[in-house]
């Protein structure tokens, strides 16, 4: 087992210990990307049987589609809102499924929000996951103010709809700024490896 | 935060967002302009309103006036909640008033002050014979242009808010006014006029175009007068606030 899947593993069993409707920011080094990725969906979509809605201004849903199936990861209970593929004029007809769902660009928050209660209204599961992934892309086409006021609203939101959220931060693009913004409506805060360890705040 | 008044009785439109702004839905017979620009949702909004009602067992009815009702509903949202057999059964009834205005032979272009009261009465006799408790006349900037005067346009929408209010029945009227615009109406007049007004609109922020609802006015309760984005999805319209951070207003 490379430290990164180490890494992971101990992400994991610490998520699966937060009590539902929780919100967690999960900070995470570049190298642990997407493990932690694989780790978080393995765990809440497959092991736990959760609805999980993937909020992706990273890197395409498609991109993160094929990592799953290479890694031979169930995703018929992940659903994408892709916030990225619209603006990279990357959006094909293939991708409008009833797994992913297109956000024009990542400044329109609210329609991302929109999006979101939608998917959680369609589904059927009892418990739902909302990842997004990251707050350092969204913080890329958005100012903080902005940011802070979405993440109250979506969080308050999802908490009232019994979901639970993760908000990834990658660590080397992030500010004290931002981890400030995260950890104000975030319930605990969960680190992968890095020489201070792991810390959890409640 | 604010009591919900307890006087009025509500038609909660079952619009979830569009509720919780109104605190429990519109007051009970209410007369209410549904108004904007085109491609803002009214119609869907308007429809879906008219389809909780009828899935609420109260008899609805759809008066189109520029789009055929077949054309309609086959444009219509794939709402998963819409159930065609609420047609079917007539709970949920689509009349086109051009067809009312040919029986009632209304083919000049202008209506006069006669004909105002004709029309009146035959949209609340149908509304009566059919046990109406939900009707929406989309739009009624269309029935204005055939009215031409704003002394018409006001006596027909008085006289017809108050035949439809003494029927208990709570009424959208569609309001369409141009992108440009400022104003709440066409004419000036609907607006005054109306129990209610909802406006919707376009909002273009940074080169994005949202798609915003806002509650002017609600005779009979309190409501938010703030902003909300919408979007126009298969479980019906959602509302989310607008988010102040990036308003350019």
């Amino acid at each position: 087992m490379n430290p990164e899947q180490a890494s992971a593993q101990g992400i994991a069993q610490e998520l699966s210990e937060m009590p539902p409707a929780s919100a967690t920011s999960l900070q995470l080094s570049v190298d642990d990307y997407l493990e932690v990725i694989r780790g978080v969906l393995d765990l809440y979509a497959n092991k736990k049987e959760m609805d999980t809605i993937y909020v992706t201004a990273t890197i395409s849903s498609e991109a993160i589609r094929r990592v799953l199936d290479a890694l031979d990861i169930d995703t018929s209970r992940i659903y994408f809102v892709d916030c990225i593929s619209h603006i990279m004029m990357g959006a094909t007809s293939a991708q409008l499924d009833e797994h992913t769902t297109l956000v024009e660009s990542p400044t329109m928050l609210e329609n991302l929000m929109l999006k979101v209660e939608y998917l959680i209204k369609r589904s059927e599961s009892k418990d739902k996951l909302v990842v997004i992934d990251s707050i350092n892309s969204l913080a890329i086409h958005n100012s903080n103010w902005i940011l802070s006021e979405f993440l109250h609203i979506l969080v308050s939101g999802l908490r009232s709809m019994e979901a639970s959220t993760i908000i990834f931060s990658v660590e080397e693009h992030s500010t004290p700024e931002i981890n400030n913004l995260v950890n104000l409506v975030c319930d605990h805060v969960l680190r992968t490896s890095n020489k201070e360890g792991k810390d959890e705040v409640h | 935060m604010p009591q919900k008044s307890a006087e009025r009785e509500r038609c909660a439109t079952g619009v979830e967002g569009l509720d919780t702004i109104l605190y429990g839905g519109i007051p009970r017979s209410n007369t209410i302009l549904l108004t904007g620009s085109c491609g803002t949702g009214k119609t869907s909004l308007a429809l879906e309103f008219l389809i909780h009602g009828a899935m609420k067992d109260e008899n609805s009815l759809f008066v189109s006036v520029t789009e055929n009702s077949e054309k309609l509903l086959a444009n219509i949202i794939p709402y998963r909640f819409f159930d065609k057999s609420l047609v079917k059964s007539g709970m949920l009834v689509f009349l086109d008033l051009p067809v009312m205005y040919e029986r009632l032979g209304m083919t000049k272009s202008e209506l006069g002050t006669e004909e105002v009261d004709l029309l009146v009465a035959a949209i609340s006799d149908l509304a009566e014979e059919l046990g109406t408790k939900r009707l929406v006349i989309d739009s009624i900037t269309s029935v204005c242009y055939k009215l031409k005067t704003s002394e018409k346009i006001r006596d027909f929408i008085l006289k017809l808010g108050k035949a439809l209010s003494d029927l208990n029945c709570t009424s959208i009227l569609v309001g369409e006014v141009p992108a440009s615009s400022n104003a709440y109406s066409a004419f000036g007049v609907e607006e005054a006029i109306s129990d209610g007004i909802i406006l919707m609109a376009n909002m273009e922020r940074r080169g994005d175009l949202l798609r915003t609802l806002q509650v002017i006015k609600m005779r009979g309760t309190m409501h938010s007068r703030a902003k909300y984005v919408l979007d126009l999805t298969p479980m019906g319209v959602l509302l989310v606030p607008l988010l102040k951070g990036g308003s350019t207003a």
